[in-house]
Order: structure tokens, then sequence, then C-alpha cells
């Protein structure tokens, strides 16, 4: 049975859908096929972590491979993904990697003066649940923030859409 | 889209920490030297004793805090991380030692001795350069920031280079020429090419920052790169051996310093921070020494005015006012947050945290305020005079200064120690 995924149900995928997942429309899914390539002898990772990167918020990656990429939930788990695995068969596999639904709250700390916007960045995200995201808007990338994070268990992405502004997008690692 | 993160790790507090301690080690005993050679100060500047002091303070106290604040500041304002703490620490071992023995061949007249100390120096500040640039390998945004930081370590390896070249000429002479215009070279070689950019540079991201102001407009900036960036090898090149360039150099780098004046000015004009604290104030009243460091090198340049008294008026409102009170306030600002994040940052946001006001001593701030303000404007007066009672009351002004900026000092650092650490409900009631 073909699911909104695009992941077939069944095999090795006991697990559940997500509901927040099966919702996801194809025009938010991004396919990326690496059989072909591992075939070849090709080194897949970069690939994966560019089609990643270029992801957005809510959209899904599925990675078609020839074996369950184990190692890729950890990798990407720490970037604040969850997985939904398909076996169709031995040699085919299927993965959906998303941003788990959650609560986003938006943190502006341009108008502070030190150490306040750390003080308050970690004051929200102590309070972040389970796919929750914290996106902070700062006005340089707080080098002295990132340690304190990555310390509490929680994963960031740092952007800067324009002059002026710098976004980091934070939530709790996955376990 | 997403970018590598540049410097996800910030610095450990304690390297820049110790930089800066052992830079207000070395302010408070330049400040006691002034009283104590205080009849040498009456007379002629190129005395070995003058050259200890004069090292004090440019070596131990301005470039050691540069350095210092460089490796706090640098990952913040250029974003990328220093490249090796370790090596950070090795090197702060080094440029002590090197310093120390600078000052005491400069004050014993040991001149061996000093070629063997200025090389270890030039080891250290090697070190600092090749840590710096290997942190900023691939680093591709030239801001007005990034720009002046580095025109500053290029204007501190010449300065380096420079200095050994001096020292060992006293070893065994081969340099030709006259001896003042190549000491006043040097002098403006890291007044010019190494504290003002570091200082222009960096207040560009900081003052903002802390004073919550918009940038002004992006014209002071060019003023101030290329008034500096024409102005240095002008000045330097016109001491040396082309006069005709030195009135011009001078008029280019004094446009420069206007152009950083009326930037300070448009950006504490533009602040929306309601109250200014005394690391503000401090830095604010630096840039007015400005004014007067520019009307007398100008004028020295000029011919205007001459002779050593002069000339040590202009040292001490350039790098008494302008660049002292510049870091003295910085200072203020960076020791609490290195002592704050490192005593407190791991508590933020679980548990209630002092402030970095609550830290410090915000009394004996403003005692040192008012004493090193004074005492900088009263030592300039003093020396123009050439009175050597005059000097030393300016000089025991400076020094209490100097002790209340050093007690501050010690009691932020006192933060550090597990028993404040452990009772930060006490600092926040």
């Amino acid at each position: 049975m073909a699911h909104a995924c695009g992941c077939q149900h069944g095999g090795a995928g006991e697990a559940p859908m997500a509901p927040g997942l099966a919702a996801v429309p194809e025009s938010h899914r991004v396919h990326l096929d690496v059989r072909e390539g591992l075939r070849r002898g090709e080194e897949p990772f970069a690939r994966i972590m560019t089609a990643v990167k270029a992801l957005a918020p809510d959209h899904v990656l599925v990675l078609r491979a020839p074996f369950e990429p184990v190692p890729l939930y950890e990798v990407l788990g720490k970037r604040g993904f969850a997985h939904w695995t398909e076996r169709h068969a031995p040699d085919d596999w299927s993965v959906c990697f998303y941003r788990e639904a959650g609560r986003r709250t938006v943190l502006d700390v341009r108008a502070l003066e030190p150490p306040q916007p750390m003080v308050r960045v970690l004051e929200a995200v102590e309070r972040l649940g389970p796919g929750d995201e914290l996106e902070v808007r700062h006005e340089r990338r707080p080098v002295f923030l990132y340690p304190q994070l990555d310390e509490r268990g929680f994963v960031h992405e740092t952007d800067e859409p324009e002059p002026g502004l710098v976004r980091i997008r934070i939530r709790r690692r996955r376990v | 889209m997403a970018s590598p993160p540049a410097a996800r790790s910030g610095p450990s507090p304690l390297v820049p920490l110790g930089y800066l301690t052992c830079a207000a080690v070395a302010f408070v005993a330049a400040a006691m030297g002034i009283g104590w050679l205080a009849p040498d100060l009456a007379g002629h500047y190129y005395h070995p004793r003058l050259l200890a002091l004069t090292h004090t303070v440019t070596l131990g106290w301005i470039t050691l805090a540069i350095m210092g604040a460089s490796y706090q500041l640098v990952p913040i304002v250029l974003g990328r991380p220093v490249w090796s703490e370790r090596l950070a620490r090795w090197q702060l071992g080094i440029l002590t030692v090197a310093v120390v023995g600078m000052v005491a061949h400069f004050y014993l007249g040991t001149w061996p001795g000093l070629a063997a100390a200025a090389g270890l120096l030039a080891v250290g500040i090697g070190l600092h350069l090749l840590n710096v640039g290997l942190g900023l390998r691939g680093f591709t945004q030239w801001t007005f920031t990034a720009r002046m930081v580095m025109l500053g370590y290029g204007g501190l390896a010449l300065t380096t280079l420079f200095g050994l070249t001096l020292a060992t000429n006293r070893v065994r002479p081969f340099l030709p020429g006259e001896l003042f215009p190549t000491l006043h070279a040097h002098v403006h070689l890291a007044l010019l090419g190494w504290m003002t950019p570091m200082i222009l540079g960096v207040a560009a991201r900081v003052y903002p920052m802390f004073l919550l102001a918009p940038v002004p407009g992006r014209w002071a900036s060019r003023l101030q790169l290329w008034g500096l960036g024409l102005g240095l090898p002008a000045v330097v090149l016109g001491l040396v051996g082309v006069p005709g360039l030195l009135v011009p150099g001078a008029l280019a780098a004094a446009t420069a310093a206007m152009g950083h004046a009326w930037w300070v000015l448009e950006v504490a004009r533009g602040r929306k921070r309601p109250g200014l604290d005394w690391g503000l104030r401090f830095s604010l009243t630096a840039t007015v020494f400005l004014l007067p460091a520019v009307v007398l090198g100008v004028a020295l340049a000029a011919d205007l005015l001459s002779g050593p008294r002069v000339a040590l008026a202009y040292a001490v409102v350039a790098l008494g006012g302008w660049v002292s009170l510049t870091i003295v306030g910085m200072m203020l600002k960076i020791v609490p947050f290195l002592v704050w994040y490192r005593a407190f940052g791991p508590r933020a946001g679980r548990e209630r945290v002092p402030t970095l006001a609550d830290l410090s001593w915000p009394r004996l701030e403003g005692t040192a305020y008012v004493f090193l303000t004074a005492g900088v404007a009263l030592l300039a007066v003093a020396l123009l005079v050439g009175d050597v009672a005059a000097i030393r009351a300016a000089a025991a002004v400076l020094t209490l200064g100097a002790l209340a900026f050093a007690l501050v000092i010690v009691r932020i650092l006192g933060h550090l120690s597990p028993r404040f650490q452990k009772t930060p409900a006490a600092l926040v009631a």
C-alpha cells in the first residue's frame, strides 16, 4: 500500500508512520535514489548531506538505498531529523527523514546587550518540547552560545538570510 | 541556505583572561613607574629607563591587552575560531618572559640581553600571528572590521621586525641615517599600524553592540580605512627618508582619527541604551583624547611644535588617553563577560544568574574613571611644563586610578573561585 511519503508500508517498517509524515504532500517530498550510484561504487554521503542542507523545514527527504542506512540515523538525528524506514526487498530500502512537527517559537534578541541574548535563548530552549523549534534572530553568530547548546543536547543550524540578520534554529536532539 | 558553522565553539575564557590579567599588572606597574621616573620624564625621552617605561606600556599593557581581547573578540567579530588555544597559552608565557626581559634590559641598559629578549618577543608575536592566520584560512568576508584587523596584524609584524632591527643595531650598528627619525618611525608604526587599526576595527563592531545603536553611514568607515591606509606608510616613509610625505601622511592619519571620532559620536547619539556604564564612559571619553593627540601629532609633523616635552605630552594623550582608556573601558566589558560565562554560563536558563554589573564594583569603577582620566590629562600638562613635582602629582593620581581599576578586575576575577560559584543567589539577591 502506497503512503503519502512515498514509502511502502510493510516489511521491516513495523513502527507506525507518524501522522504528520503521512500528511506530507508529494510536492514537499525530495526523492534521492542512491542505489545505482552505490552499485557503481560511488560514495553517496556527500549527495545525501547536500540534499539535507537544502531541505526546507517542512519538507521530507525520501532516500532509496540498497541496504538499511543505519549510520545515517544517528548523523541526521543529531541534526534534528526523525526517520521512518520501509523495506521493499532485502536490497531495496526507503527511509523518510523528516523534522517532527512541533511548536515553533521566534525569539528576537537583536536589541539586547550581551550576555542577555544568551540568557534569553537558554531560558527559551529549556522550555522546548520534543519536536519544538526555537528560531532565534540575532545580529551576529553567537559563538559563546553554541557550546552551551551542544552541552545541553540541542541541535542547531545557523544561516544569514540577509545582512544584519543571523537566524539560528534550535531543537532538542533526538535520543 | 544554511552555511557551515564558522565558529561553533567559543574560546576558553581563561585564555583571554590570562592575557588581560598580565596586561592589568603591567598597567599598574607603568603607572607606578611614572612617579618613580619623574626626574627622567622632565628631561629627554631617549633614556634607557624611559624606554623601559614605554615598552611596559606598549608591550606589557597595550599589546597583551589587545592580544587577549582578540582571543575573545576575533571569533565574535570575524566569526572564526581560534586555531589553537594551547598555542595561545604557550605564547602568553613566551611573551611575558620576553616583555619582562626587554623592560629589565632597557632599564639596565644592557643591549645584548635586550636583543635576545626582543628575539624572544618576535617569536611570541610570530606565534600569535600564526595562530590567528591559521584560524582565518579561507576567510572571505572582508568587512571594515576584518580589513582593519588584518591591517593591524600586518602593522604588528612590521613593528616587531623594525624593533628587532633597532635592538640588533644597538649591539652591532649597521643602520644608516639618524637615530631619532628611525625611532619615531618605529613608534608610529606601532601606534598607527598596530594599535589604531585594531581599535578602529573592533570598535566598529562592539560599540554599536554595547550601545545598542545603529551603525552610521559607510563614508565614515571609508574615511578611516583610506586615511589610515594612506597615512601610515606616508608617515613612516616620511620619517625614515622621504620628508615630503610626512605632513600629508600626518594629515591623512588625522583624517582617519577624526572620522573615527565622528563615527563614535554618531553611535553615541543614536544609542537606544538609556544609561552608560563606566566601561562605556571610559571608551567614549578616550575618544575625546584623540583631538589633542591629532593636534599635537600634526603640529609635530609640520614642525609647528617641537622638543621632547611636546613629544612626551603627545605620547601621553595618544597612548595614555586614547589607547589606554579605550582598553580600560573594553576590559570593564570583556572581563566581566568572560568570568560570567565561565562561572554562570552553564547555569543560565536553568536558574537565576547574576548580571555583569553584579560581578563588578561600579563605585570603584567610577573612582578609577575619575582618577585615570584626570591623571592622564594632568600628566600631559605636567610633561609640557616639565616640572618634576607636577609630574609626580599627576603620577600619583594616575596610580590611584590604576590601582582602583586593578581592584575592580581582581574582584571580578574572584567570581571564578568555587566559593562564589556556589552562591549565585547571593549575588542576585
